[in-house]
């Protein structure tokens, strides 16, 4: 070991660092304009985004046969307007919201539903809403997720 | 005896001056945007949900001093041992807050360098874990290696024995 330092001068010396650097930092926060509160006198806005979890979904043609399947459940992502205006025949309606997670009473209904595949399309848009659905779903414990390549502008065509 | 002979190694001295300097500057850094921007750096210290709210504001504003004041005694090779020991300290209780974060799955800024709120962000990972380990070893190789080969101490000791 280098030195003739023992652990206690150390020690001592790493203390004195720390009250020098306190008194530092409380005399130049009491002069400087934006200086803050030394106790926060509110809470902060804390805005971490909750993780959901993701699994792994696989992309189908909008002319795969897998959508008109008997045993396949057809989920719209997209808003109640739109899928007002135009669904597919038989389709679900689950509206997808980017800050919101799937209701479970959904997910429920999609696990208790006995189909062997969940096929979902959404606005087809760049992130698309039914490929985010379908991940969550996945990600949430369905299995044989899918979704529609392009969403309902390519199956529309 | 084993380790005494490798910690008797002459090439310590150069290599542990490096590692000095290298967190000399590491820990500038570091203290320069946090000093620079205080109330950005609570807010990244309150998004860990570790300190209670009474506590996270005299945290942000101590903390960044001792890195600097710490990152200038590395520089000036002034009471090395001391400060190597303040690095590590300082590591281990970053590294303990990235490792809580971490498994609580949260998508948030380090607060190491920059911050989510002046738009820097600089988001946490296992990649951020093993940055802060090697500078954690480091600093112990410091604290364990320094031999005062220039700086301060060395002065001052060669000045003592003359």
């Amino acid at each position: 070991m280098a030195g003739k330092d023992t652990i206690l001068t150390t020690l001592r010396d790493a203390v004195l660092v720390v009250v020098v650097s306190a008194a530092l930092a409380l005399t130049v926060n009491g002069v400087r304009e934006e200086g803050i509160e030394l106790v926060a006198s509110r809470a902060y806005e804390v805005f971490v985004p909750c993780p959901e979890p993701l699994g792994e979904v696989t992309p189908v043609a909008p002319d795969d046969p897998l959508i008109g399947a008997a045993r396949t459940v057809l989920v719209d992502a997209r808003g109640e307007e739109e899928y007002g205006q135009w669904h597919h025949t038989g389709s679900l309606h689950i509206g997808f919201d980017y800050l919101e997670p799937v209701p479970m009473e959904s997910v429920k209904k999609l696990a208790g539903s006995g189909a062997a595949a969940v096929v979902v399309y959404g606005d087809g848009d760049d992130p698309d809403s039914g490929r985010e659905m379908a991940r969550e779903l996945a990600g949430r414990g369905l299995r044989n997720v899918y979704y529609v390549e392009g969403g309902a502008g390519a199956l529309k065509k | 005896m084993t380790a005494e002979r490798i910690m008797d190694w002459s090439g310590h001295r150069w290599l542990a001056f490096g590692a000095r300097l290298y967190l000399a500057v590491i820990f500038g850094m570091a203290a320069a945007y946090k000093i620079l921007h205080p109330g950005s750096f609570a807010l990244d210290v309150a998004t860990y949900g570790i300190l209670p709210l009474s506590l996270i504001n005299g945290f942000a504003l101590v903390v960044p001093w001792v890195e600097a004041v710490v990152g200038v005694m590395l520089l000036a090779g002034f009471r090395v041992r001391a400060a190597a020991l303040l690095v590590s300290g300082m590591m281990v209780m970053f590294m303990v807050a990235l490792a809580v974060a971490l498994a609580q799955g949260l998508d948030m800024s380090c607060g190491c360098f920059a911050s989510a709120e002046t738009g820097d962000a600089d988001p946490i990972g296992w990649t951020t874990m093993v940055r802060d380990t090697a500078w954690l070893a480091l600093a112990v190789y410091v604290l364990l290696a320094d031999r005062r080969p220039l700086g301060l101490d060395g002065l001052w000791s060669a000045r003592r024995k003359t």
